[in-house]
């Protein structure tokens, strides 16, 4: 009785976390694991020609959309993907390959190239990420057909977009293998999710929970900690502690005086 | 009940036990349940009186239409620190404070609390809210925001908002540490053989509130300190101007402070459920529906909040939602009132004053009650939605029924607490004057609200004139009989007739089981619980 009690209890905290469903999000990732993306969709590479994505991943890939003017999360983004790079032993290029793509079909190649040149400053391994971390822009259609296949979604506001922060990682033939979420990575997680995709295994989303406990603010165009939502988890996690303590521990024998 | 008998003669009173210290030391370094529940009481009793006279001079303005005491300003500063204090200083804390903190250890078997130290810390931080609350009445003004400090007028406001928020946020966390403590003494402390279903209904109330407190004023803490953030720091949590969202304010402060109504009902159902069956003397009926329905409100009461905000915006979905919790919620209530019903047929009923008390509560909840289904359902509540009709409903809710049970277990409980009787006849006057008083001071407050007196203003239509002067005289009367309990018990707590008789009234739990009143420890050996409770021989 008391056991089916508190298995109810747990099963009860859980679910506000998977309450909202991914049908509901206007601005986020709908993961969509296992799935392809669409290799014939063409992008404009840092020369000015225009390629096929598909002719591009014979690797394992991290894809990550941005856009290139962005003043908020996206420099963020690539600062955690450029350090996590620098931080695995995998060689980039050879083992696996970055594409950054923007998803605002008004930008172009000059500015995909200025802010490759950024980041290559920034980083340790730059001449492998010369050619291992390529920076495209691309057409409004190839754009939407590859977001959605991609699961994420964003919005336009004004001249600028909501849109939230994810790696992709796809496996040698377009596979989407993982989704990583925010802005920090762990070198080793990043390199264990390429090591997964390069075999086409999907593996679960840690970071889920900074989905979770982060929300957009469009005012100051970056995530905040989502007060009420971590708060409650908080309390009812602590409620629950207390409530366990109490059956599982027992009753002393003897009163305190 | 039986339990080993402790005997009365040579032992010390815990009034006598002074633990070798002076003064008033004996008391604010206590860490005795007893002397901390009468830390309670009469820091209560003070908060109370000033709650009272903010209160009467908000009825004498509204004796006549246009200002006769205070303009607009006074008036929203003091029906707001009307509310903070009688809401967050006193029904809140209220039972579970004083009579929790005497009783609950007796009446479960115990020599006192499981963390005694954080129960004396719980009355300091209570001390320290108190203080909070005083501060906010100097410097640029009271606050005249209302109890609930609505966004986004109460990060806008001028007047000293911010240490009133403060105080109600650190009132919270005495009222978790109660609630923590009081749930840890009942899994742990409970005497040998007393089983969670031969528990007595006042420790059941206090730990189903136990649990309210500690789950729910969290989230009220957490929503005035982002009150204080946007105040201070400017983060639009719930400025439109700012992408925030005052409806969130509305939401989150309600998730607490609906529940919070059953913390302060339910301990007052847990002593009114104490009382009928010593005076009717006879076993209370469905002991074990009354345990459930307490927690069933204790459960439910966290999905009712919503009924607040019918008219503040929300999906038609989410409304009906709210309203049938509504609807059920009360279901529980009124299982405990046909209990105590069930309880009083055929019963040798004896009207000593803790029966006129617990009698009066029944009827007086009751209309409260039944209005509170009136405001519970839509389209009843659009009309009558912060109208003079709501006053009057939560005034006969919580003050009827936090205040009935509550000046009932004070008359139950007084001769166990002080060891002296008070004079049963003045006690008598104080009560059908008070009823009285009380009745005539918010009957009338449910035909203004439903004529359409709006409440929380200065003033008002000549038409609703006849009405305000009953209610006022009515708040008169009842201010008098008040006068003559607190004086009777005040009078007699120091004069009155000492007595050592340790079951007065007949009860059956292990309070009179006790000397009167009660040593140190309560128990010179701790009782082993054969019967189940309220069982008259």
């Amino acid at each position: 009785m008391k056991r089916t009690l508190i298995t109810l209890i747990l099963i009860l905290s859980l679910l506000p976390i998977s309450a909202q469903t991914d049908a509901d999000i206007e601005i986020g990732v709908i993961e969509k694991l296992d799935q392809y993306i669409p290799l014939d969709a063409m992008l404009v590479n840092e020369e000015g020609d225009t390629v096929l994505i598909g002719d591009l991943i014979d690797k394992p890939t991290i894809l990550n959309f941005v856009y290139y003017r962005c003043p908020g999360i996206c420099s963020p983004l690539m600062d955690g993907l450029a350090d996590a790079m620098d931080g695995n032993d995998l060689v980039l290029g050879e083992d696996y390959q970055a594409l950054t793509i923007s998803f605002d079909p008004r930008e172009q190649t000059f500015l995909a190239v200025r802010k490759k040149n950024n980041y290559l400053n920034l980083m340790e391994k730059k001449e492998q990420a010369e050619k291992g971390w390529l920076f495209f822009t691309s057409d409004s259609a190839s754009i939407v057909r590859l977001t959605e296949a991609a699961g994420f979604r964003y919005k336009p506001t004004g001249n600028d977009f909501i849109h939230s922060a994810t790696l992709i990682i796809l496996d040698p033939e377009g596979k989407i293998t993982r989704y990583m979420n925010g802005i920090y990575f762990l070198p080793f997680e990043l390199k264990m999710s390429l090591l997964e995709a390069s075999e086409g295994k999907s593996g679960p989303t840690i970071n889920r929970v900074l989905q979770y406990c982060y929300s957009y603010d469009p005012e100051g165009q970056k995530y905040v900690l989502n007060i009420t939502k971590v708060s409650a988890t908080l309390i009812i996690f602590f409620a629950i502690v207390l409530l366990v303590a109490l059956f599982i521990f027992r009753k002393r024998k003897t009163t305190k005086s | 009940m039986s339990s080993s008998q402790t005997e009365p003669k040579g032992y010390k009173s815990y009034l006598e036990e002074d633990g070798g210290r002076k003064g008033i030391f004996k008391w604010i370094l206590s860490t005795d349940h007893k002397r901390i529940g009468l830390m309670y009481l009469y820091a209560m009793m003070g908060w109370f009186i000033i709650g009272v006279v903010l209160g009467l001079l908000m009825k004498l303005e509204l004796i006549a239409p246009g200002k006769t005491l205070m303009g607009a300003q006074t008036y929203n500063a003091t029906f707001t620190v009307h509310g903070v204090i009688m809401i967050f200083l006193i029904v809140i804390p209220g039972l579970p404070a004083v009579f929790g903190n005497f009783m609950l250890p007796i009446q479960i078997g115990a020599k006192d609390v499981f963390f005694p130290r954080l129960n004396l810390f719980s009355w300091y931080i209570y001390v320290l809210g108190g203080i909070l609350v005083i501060i906010s009445l100097f410097g640029n003004g009271a606050p005249d925001t209302g109890w609930t400090f609505y966004a986004p007028y109460s990060f806008k406001t001028g007047t000293n908002m911010l240490p009133a928020a403060l105080g109600a946020f650190v009132l919270g966390f005495s009222s978790i540490l109660t609630g923590l403590n009081f749930i840890v003494t009942i899994h742990r402390m409970r005497a040998p053989g007393m089983t969670w279903f031969k528990m007595p209904l006042f420790p059941w109330t206090l730990y189903a509130t136990g649990w309210i407190q500690l789950l729910a004023t969290p989230v009220v803490g957490i929503t005035l300190l982002m009150v204080a953030g946007e105040r201070i720091l400017g983060i639009g949590f719930f400025d439109p101007a700012k992408g925030g969202d005052p409806l969130l304010y509305q939401h989150l402060f309600w998730i607490y402070s609906h529940p919070a109504v059953y913390i302060m009902i339910l301990p007052a159902m847990g002593a009114i459920s104490e009382i009928i069956p010593t005076f009717v003397k006879k076993t209370i009926f469905g002991y074990k529906a009354i345990v459930f329905s307490t927690l069933a409100i204790a459960f439910v009461g966290y999905f009712v909040w919503g009924h607040h905000m019918y008219t503040s915006g929300m999906s038609g979905t989410a409304l009906w939602a709210f309203s049938l919790l509504t609807f059920i919620v009360a279901i529980p209530s009124a299982i405990k009132v046909f209990n105590w019903i069930s309880t009083m047929h055929q019963g040798s009923i004896s009207t000593e004053v803790p029966f006129l008390w617990a009698a009066s509560f029944i009827f007086v909840f009751m209309i409260g009650g039944l209005t509170g289904l009136v405001l519970g359902s839509l389209a009843t509540d659009v009309h009558v939605h912060d109208t003079a009709f709501v006053v009057a409903h939560f005034h006969f809710i919580v003050f009827g029924g936090v205040g009935f049970a509550f000046f009932g277990a004070m008359h139950y409980w007084f001769p166990k607490i002080f060891g002296r009787k008070y004079d049963s006849g003045w006690a008598k006057t104080g009560w059908i004057t008070f009823f009285i008083g009380f009745v005539t001071l918010y009957g009338p407050m449910f035909y203004l609200g439903i004529a359409g007196m709006p409440r929380r203003y200065f003033d008002y239509l000549d038409e609703f004139h006849g009405p305000n002067i009953i209610s006022t005289f009515g708040a008169l009367v009842m201010i008098a009989g008040f006068l003559i309990i607190l004086v009777n018990l005040i009078k007699s707590a120091r004069q009155g007739e000492r007595t050592t008789e340790m079951n007065p009234w007949g009860g059956t739990n292990l309070e009179w089981q006790v000397p009167t009143p009660p040593p140190l420890e309560n128990f010179e050996e701790i009782p082993v619980i054969e019967k189940a409770t309220y069982k008259f021989d």
